[in-house]
């Protein structure tokens, strides 16, 4: 079942990197965020119930409800539709995505570690790497944003490499960060797109040496 | 003591969010930075002493500590007088002072922390913290500067947090469950050496950001131009201190290990190249400020050579960071004073300083001459045991780059500024007198005169303080 839920998740990484539809990007962190609730309450066996609620909290209620409906309202705001052209095309950006995914897996292959669970770390890697990707490869401050949520992601993932040993603080921090960061982020997207045109990074260019 | 210090300062910032009054929201400011003062010497009698499970106090926390305490306190007085120069509105100083005094609280949480958890918790802290301070101005380009910096701090320290993950993977496999400094250095020796490089490699990436060095060193450039220089000359000093810090503690734990001397490589390939972008902008930028934080960035990466060169490096390194804190800050607020009278950051509208403000000329060219180590300058004394820890490492290749690299920064920063101080040609801004003020400059160059002095003469306390701080490391 787990290796079922972190195949969709890479599906969705790659479906991510081609797309250029602001809700569909919105609706696949909110999927994301419940496949990474389900593989959480399956790999996390003797979990206390504090623990479990915190994941509950991180995953389902904010990756899965609270975040995409605070993205989906600042995309109304500033009527965004699509991200702007990337770099690479479609097609390009999948074939991009899956060789990012190949060269994970690989790596996560070579440490031979006993510990290390392969699918978590392939996953995990893939998704900042693919987050990366999409930051760099669009110049639209709201996939700029997006692309920081599925490095979030991508660090829950590898989180969940500890295993059901996981320290409490780990979960707290990668929920302190995204609740912080992504408030305040938000609330700086409304404050640019009243001092520019369009949220765009070409548009920032005022700093030069 | 310190859970007391976190709660007071979360009610002082409050207190500074709410309070309308300019002159006591500027004291309740002054008041956390002599209570930071407070906590160091609380500190200094109980050292080694855990507290509230993850934090205690070290050398290397004191000696930071003091200069957080100096530039928060130098900073607090400078910001007083730029909101009545620049006439800033009640609102923007209530959102500077509650968010300078987190700032400062997420500082010394970084430096007392004992837990690599924690530390990286707090180092978030301050991402958020320096952003609302960058922020200050709300014009085009501090909300750049400001998305730049939160966007690409936010990422870094995701990077370093993937790091601490690494950590505890490595940790698991030897049955350690603790990301406490004391239980990772227990178990050190027995770590996959692979996931200790992986973790040092993503630690030293994230926490670039706040050394301001390779690879994520540009925004950290941008949020010192566009932001009040008060809080300048805090991203320059204590900002890079806590970037310093938090590389320490993970170079700490591991250095007992056999990864130890691919550490010193990895930091040298990250110093050599951060020396080589600062000479590089340092000889085409013509903003003062930016100047400025390319020279922050130049003078880390000599730290960060000296570390890794090991020896005397070690106490070069803290040595040099304690005094190019109270150095760059002192500039910083001067190059503020600057813009006030010329009404720009750019060297060719400002000529003449020496004459149109002979004491902020004064602290300029003193200044000058303490950032590019001219004896007997402190930094003279600090830079020289860098090269001599360099020279003993046997890196000569590396002594004779950094000193290529010296060159061209020594002639970028002098022909910027020596022209602003001494070029009387009237091609410039028409500087307008009233905004000089002595008592700032005087302050200033007090700081200069003691750095001279603290350098020269290296007092006992303070070089007992930084050798007990290093002692630990091989």
């Amino acid at each position: 079942m787990v290796n079922f839920l972190i195949i969709i998740f890479i599906i969705t990484l790659l479906y991510m990197a081609k797309n250029d539809v602001i809700k569909q990007y919105i609706f696949i962190l909110a999927f994301q965020g419940l496949i990474l609730f389900v593989v959480a309450l399956l790999e996390l066996k003797n979990i206390d119930i504090p623990h479990l609620l915190l994941i509950l909290l991180e995953t389902l209620f904010f990756k899965g409800v609270f975040v995409p409906i605070f993205l989906y309202r600042l995309a109304k705001r500033g009527k965004l539709r699509r991200n702007y052209k990337g770099l690479l095309s479609g097609n390009a950006s999948i074939g991009m995505a899956i060789l990012i995914v190949i060269v994970s897996f690989t790596i996560a292959h070579a440490f031979h570690d006993q510990q290390l669970q392969i699918k978590y770390f392939t996953a995990a890697m893939s998704a900042m790497a693919i987050g990366f990707y999409i930051a760099v490869n669009h110049k639209d401050i709201i996939s700029h944003l997006i692309s920081f949520l599925v490095i979030e992601n991508g660090i829950f993932l590898l989180s969940l490499a500890l295993g059901s040993e996981m320290p409490m603080f780990v979960n707290a921090a990668i929920l302190l960060d995204i609740f912080t960061t992504v408030l305040i982020m938000g609330m700086f997207f409304n404050k640019v797109q009243q001092y520019f045109d369009e949220a765009l990074v070409d548009k920032l260019t005022h700093l030069k040496d | 003591m310190v859970i007391n210090f976190f709660i007071v300062s979360i009610l002082l910032a409050g207190a500074a969010f709410l309070i309308k009054n300019r002159n006591v929201n500027h004291l309740l400011v002054m008041a956390h930075s002599l209570f930071t003062l407070y906590l160091t010497i609380y500190e200094f009698r109980h050292l080694g002493e855990i507290q509230a499970v993850y934090f205690r106090a070290d050398s290397l926390s004191i000696i930071f500590l003091t200069v957080l305490s100096l530039v928060t306190f130098m900073s607090s007085l400078h910001y007083t007088s730029y909101t009545v120069r620049g006439e800033v509105p009640m609102s923007f100083v209530n959102i500077h002072n509650f968010s300078t005094i987190l700032f400062n609280t997420a500082i010394v949480g970084v430096l007392l922390a004992a837990h690599f958890g924690v530390l990286w918790a707090m180092i978030e802290l301050t991402t958020l913290t320096a952003a609302m301070l960058i922020q200050h101005d709300r014009n085009e380009t501090s909300m750049e500067a400001t998305w730049k910096y939160l966007f690409v701090c936010s990422i870094a320290i995701t990077i370093a947090f993937a790091g601490v993950l690494f950590l505890g993977i490595a940790t698991q496999e030897a049955q350690s469950f603790d990301f406490s400094f004391d239980s990772i250095k227990s178990v050190a020796s027995i770590l996959d050496p692979n996931w200790t490089k992986a973790c040092f490699l993503f630690v030293l990436t994230g926490f670039s950001v706040k050394m301001g060095l390779v690879p994520m060193f540009n925004v950290d450039i941008d949020a010192k131009d566009v932001s009040p220089s008060p809080v300048g000359a805090k991203l320059s000093s204590i900002l890079v201190n806590a970037g310093f810090v938090s590389i320490y503690r993970f170079y700490e734990v591991f250095s007992g290990t056999e990864i130890h001397q691919w550490m010193n490589r990895v930091i040298i390939i990250t110093a050599i190249i951060s020396l080589f972008f600062a000479a590089v902008y340092m000889l085409k930028v013509r903003n003062i400020k930016r100047l400025l934080a390319y020279s922050s960035m130049e003078h880390a990466a000599l730290a960060m050579l000296a570390f890794a060169s090991g020896g005397i490096g070690y106490f070069a390194a803290v040595f040099h960071l304690v005094l190019h804190s109270l150095i760059k800050s002192s500039i910083f607020f001067q190059i503020g004073q600057l813009h006030n009278v010329f009404g720009s950051k750019l060297d060719i509208d400002i000529k003449d300083y020496l004459k149109v403000n002979p004491v902020g000329g004064l602290v300029l060219l003193t200044g000058f001459c303490s950032i590019i180590a001219l004896p007997p300058s402190g930094m003279f004394i600090s830079e020289f045991l860098i090269f001599q820890s360099i020279f003993e490492s046997h890196r000569f290749w590396l002594l004779a780059l950094s000193f290529l690299l010296l060159l061209f920064i020594i002639y970028g920063m002098g022909s910027r500024l020596l022209t602003i101080i001494f070029n009387d040609d009237d091609t410039g801004h028409k500087p307008n007198t009233k905004n000089a003020r002595i008592g700032e400059s005087l302050v200033q160059l007090g700081v200069i005169v003691a750095v001279f002095y603290i350098g020269f003469f290296k007092p006992t306390f303070i070089v007992n303080m930084i050798q007990t701080a290093v002692q630990t490391l091989p």
